[in-house]
C-alpha cells in the first residue's frame, strides 16, 4: 500500500512537473464519484440502458488501465424514468448528498433543460451524451455534451438525401410536447428550405399518443417525397408501421431518436430504407471504435448503438478532463473539459467548440437488412 | 384550412372510418362504464385499469401463448369481468351501506375514492409485472396490412378496423338484448331504477350489482383487447389515454345510458379525428375541441343526448 503510494506520488509530480505551467496540485483522491443519470425504466430506456452499458465498460477499462492512477472511479447511477421532476430530484442528491465531481447524463433533453441548471448554480460539470437539442450547452459554462447538436447533424443528413432522392416536397411529423422533437423539427425546416426543398405539411402529436393514422393521412394527401419523423423510441415504432400500413413508401427520414436498434427490431421491415443521422455507426474504421465493438460485445453479448459508443467516449473525456486537471474539484474539472482538444474517441478525433459543443464527425446512415449502415 | 383536402372524397371517407373505428373503441369502453353508474350511481374510476389489465391479459394469451385472436377476445373479456367482480367485492361492497333512501348521499363519494384508489394499485402492480416498456403483438396474431378498396378512392381499412367496428356492433345488440330481453336484464333495470324498490320486490340487489359489474368488466375488457389491437401498444399507462375519454363520453351520451354511451363514442371518435384532419394544428387541439362540445353540451342538454331522467336508465 505504502509503495503504491508513493508511485502515485510520483506518477502524479512527474504529470506535475511535465505540465511545467500548472501549479503543484494535490494527487487524485482514491476515489473519485461520478453520478450517471439515464432513463432506465419505461420506453426510453432503450436510449438509457445503452448509455448506461457504454459508460461501465469505459469504467471498466479507465480503472484497469490506470488511466488516473490508482484512483477508482466510482459511478453513482440514477433513473430519471424520463420525467423533469425525477431529474431534478436526482441532480439534487447526487450533488448535496452523493457530492459527486460531474455528471454524465440525462438521457432526454428535456430533462436536461429541467435539471442542468441546478448543476450550473451548483458549479458542477454536466456532460450530456444523448441530448441533442438547441439550447442544451447555453444553459450555463458547467454544460458540455459530446451528442451532436441537431443542427451539426441534420443538414448534412439532408443533403445527403436530397442528392441521391431528388425530393421536391416534404412532410415533417413530431411530437409537439417534447423539446427534443419540437427543436429537431424547427432545424429540419431550416435544413429544408437550404435544400430548397418545400415543405408541404406539418403535423404533430402528444405523448402517449398510439394511433398516428389520421396525422399521416394528411400529410400523405399532400404528397411529399419525402417523411421527416421526429419521435422517441415509444412513438417512433407505431409511427414507422402505421406510416407503412397506410402505404407510404417515400423515403423517411428520420431524428436522433430513431438512432436505437431497438427500433429496428421492433418495426421490422417498416424500418428498412429509413434514414438517421449519426456521429457513429457499427462499422466505423476509427481504431478506437473497433476496440470499443469488441470489448463491448465481449462484455455483454450483444452490439453497440450510437448511445452506447458515445457514454462510452463520454467517461473517456471526463476521465481524461480529470486526468489532465490533476484534481476531482468541480471547477477544475470544467476547465480540463472545455481544454480537450483532439482527443481519440469512438466518434473520432473529438474536441470542445467555445460553446462545449462537440466537434466531430456526423454520418448518414440507412437502414438496410434490419441494420444500420453507411448511405450513399 | 387546407381547401384541397376539403375536396377530396378520398380523404373525408378515409376519416370517416378511422373515426368510426375509434368511435366504436370509446363506445365499447363507455358502455361498461355507464353501465356500472347506471346500476350503482357511483363513478367506477377503476374501470380504465381494468381495460389496461384485459389489453395484458389478452397480450399474454395471444403473444406470449402463441394462442389464436378468439382466445385473446376471450381471455380479455372474462379477466375484465373477474377484475371487476373482484372490484365489487373489494373496493365497493364493504362501503356499501343500505340506508333508508337505499344509500345516502355522502356514500357515494367513499366508493369512487376507493375505486381510485384500486386503479392505482392495480396500475402499480401491471408496473411491477410488466414493467412500463411496450408491448406488442407479433404480425402473426393480425396481419397489420389494410384492404385497399379501390372503387372507393382507395379506401384503407385494417383488420383491426374491421374486427373493432364488427365487435362494436355485435357488443352493442347483445347488451341491448340482454337488458331489454331478460330477466336479468329487467332485473338490472330495476335496481337502477331503485335499489329499495327492488329489494323490497324480492329482487337480490347484490347478485345483479355482481352480474353487472360481470357485464361491465367483460366490456372494458373487450375495449382494452380492441384498442391494443388497433394500436399495437400495450403499456401499464394505457388507460390513462381512455379514462378522461371514456367519462366525456358517458356524459355525452347521459350518465347511466348504454345506448347514449355508444352515440357519445361515436361522436367524440368522428370529432376528434375530423379535429387533427381538417383544421390546422388539430392534433394539438382535439382534446380541448372535443371537451369544448361536452361543456356545450352540459350547459344546453344537462341530461346527454340520451338523457330522459333517472327511470329509465340503463
Amino acid at each position: 500500500m505504502l509503495i503504491k503510494k508513493s508511485i502515485f506520488a510520483a506518477t502524479a509530480l512527474a504529470a506535475a512537473l511535465a505540465a511545467a505551467a500548472a501549479p503543484a496540485a494535490a494527487p487524485l483522491p482514491p476515489v473519485i464519484k461520478i453520478g450517471v443519470v439515464e432513463t432506465l425504466t419505461g420506453d426510453n430506456s432503450a436510449y438509457g440502458i445503452s448509455i448506461r452499458k457504454g459508460i461501465e465498460l469505459a469504467a471498466q477499462e479507465i480503472v484497469a488501465s490506470k488511466l488516473l492512477g490508482s484512483s477508482q472511479l466510482s459511478l453513482v447511477v440514477a433513473d430519471d424514468k424520463a420525467d423533469k421532476q425525477e431529474g431534478i430530484s436526482v441532480y439534487d442528491k447526487l450533488i448535496n448528498e452523493d457530492k459527486v465531481s460531474a455528471i454524465i447524463g440525462p438521457t432526454l433533453s428535456s430533462t436536461a433543460f429541467a435539471a442542468d441548471p441546478i448543476a450550473q448554480s451548483a458549479g458542477v460539470p454536466v456532460l450530456g451524451t444523448s441530448t441533442t437539442a438547441v439550447g442544451i450547452t447555453a444553459m450555463g459554462d458547467y454544460i458540455f455534451r459530446d451528442s451532436l447538436p441537431q443542427a451539426a447533424v441534420i443538414p448534412g443528413t439532408l443533403a445527403a438525401v436530397a442528392a441521391k432522392y431528388k425530393p421536391q416536397k416534404a412532410a415533417i411529423l413530431f411530437e409537439s410536447d417534447q423539446e427534443y422533437s419540437k427543436s429537431e423539427a424547427e432545424v429540419f425546416k431550416t435544413a429544408l428550405a437550404a435544400q430548397s426543398i418545400q415543405l408541404v405539411g406539418t403535423e404533430s402529436y402528444n405523448k402517449g399518443d398510439s394511433d398516428f393514422r389520421t396525422q399521416l393521412q394528411k400529410l400523405s394527401a399532400r404528397k411529399p417525397d419525402i417523411y421527416i419523423f421526429c419521435s422517441l423510441v415509444g412513438e417512433a415504432i407505431p409511427v414507422l408501421q402505421q406510416a407503412r400500413e397506410i402505404g407510404i413508401t417515400q423515403p423517411i427520414v428520420g431524428g436522433n431518436g430513431f438512432n436505437s436498434p431497438n427500433i429496428l427490431a421492433n418495426a421490422k421491415e417498416a424500418a428498412e430504407g429509413l434514414v438517421v443521422g449519426s456521429s457513429w455507426f457499427i462499422d466505423s474504421p476509427v481504431s478506437a471504435s473497433k476496440a470499443f465493438v469488441a470489448a463491448f460485445k465481449a462484455k455483454y453479448g450483444s452490439a453497440p448503438d450510437q448511445f452506447a459508443s458515445q457514454g462510452y467516449a463520454g467517461l473517456y473525456i471526463l476521465a481524461t478532463a480529470i486526468k489532465n486537471s490533476l484534481s476531482a474539484d468541480r471547477a477544475a474539472i470544467r476547465d480540463a473539459l472545455a481544454k480537450i482538444k483532439g482527443l481519440d474517441t469512438t466518434l473520432g478525433t473529438f474536441s470542445f467548440d467555445a460553446n462545449r459543443d462537440p466537434v466531430c464527425q456526423s454520418v448518414p446512415l440507412v437502414v438496410k437488412d434490419g441494420k444500420y449502415a453507411l448511405f450513399q | 384550412m387546407d381547401l384541397s383536402l376539403l375536396a377530396d372524397p378520398g380523404f373525408l371517407l378515409q376519416n370517416l372510418v378511422d373515426g368510426l373505428s375509434r368511435g366504436a373503441l370509446y363506445g365499447v369502453y363507455a358502455m361498461g362504464f355507464t353501465l356500472i353508474f347506471g346500476v350503482l350511481d357511483i363513478l367506477n374510476l377503476a374501470h380504465a385499469a381494468t381495460f389496461m389489465w384485459c389489453a395484458f391479459a389478452g397480450w399474454l394469451v395471444m403473444a406470449r401463448s402463441g394462442l389464436s385472436l378468439p382466445f385473446g377476445l376471450a381471455a380479455a373479456m372474462l379477466s375484465g369481468g373477474a377484475i371487476a367482480v373482484a372490484l365489487e367485492f373489494l373496493a365497493f361492497r364493504p362501503l356499501r351501506r343500505e340506508g333508508p333512501a337505499g344509500g345516502a348521499a355522502a356514500d357515494k363519494l367513499s366508493p369512487m375514492i376507493s375505486s381510485i384508489g384500486a386503479s392505482i394499485i392495480m396500475v402499480s402492480v401491471a408496473e411491477a409485472c410488466f414493467g412500463v416498456e411496450t408491448r406488442r403483438f407479433p404480425d402473426t396474431v393480425l396481419d397489420p396490412k389494410p384492404f385497399i378498396i379501390k372503387a372507393a378512392w382507395g379506401l384503407r381499412i385494417s383488420r383491426a378496423q374491421i374486427l373493432i367496428l364488427a365487435a362494436s356492433v355485435i357488443l352493442m345488440a347483445l347488451l341491448g338484448l340482454f337488458i331489454r330481453r331478460t330477466r336479468a336484464g329487467t332485473a338490472i333495470r330495476a335496481v337502477a331504477a331503485s335499489r329499495k324498490a327492488s329489494l323490497l320486490l324480492g329482487i337480490d340487489v347484490n347478485s345483479i350489482i355482481v352480474l353487472t359489474f360481470l357485464v361491465g368488466g367483460a366490456l372494458a375488457g373487450a375495449a382494452g383487447i380492441l384498442v391494443a389491437l388497433l394500436t399495437n401498444n400495450i403499456v401499464p399507462g394505457m388507460g390513462s389515454q381512455i379514462e378522461l375519454r371514456g367519462l366525456a363520453v358517458v356524459i355525452l351520451g347521459g350518465m347511466g345510458n348504454v345506448e347514449g354511451a355508444v352515440l357519445g363514442g361515436f361522436l367524440l371518435g368522428l370529432v376528434e379525428t375530423f379535429t387533427i384532419a381538417y383544421l390546422p394544428g388539430g392534433s394539438d387541439l382535439k382534446d380541448a375541441i372535443a371537451f369544448l362540445i361536452l361543456f356545450l353540451m352540459l350547459l344546453a342538454k344537462p341530461d346527454g343526448l340520451m338523457g330522459r331522467g333517472k327511470a329509465e336508465r340503463a
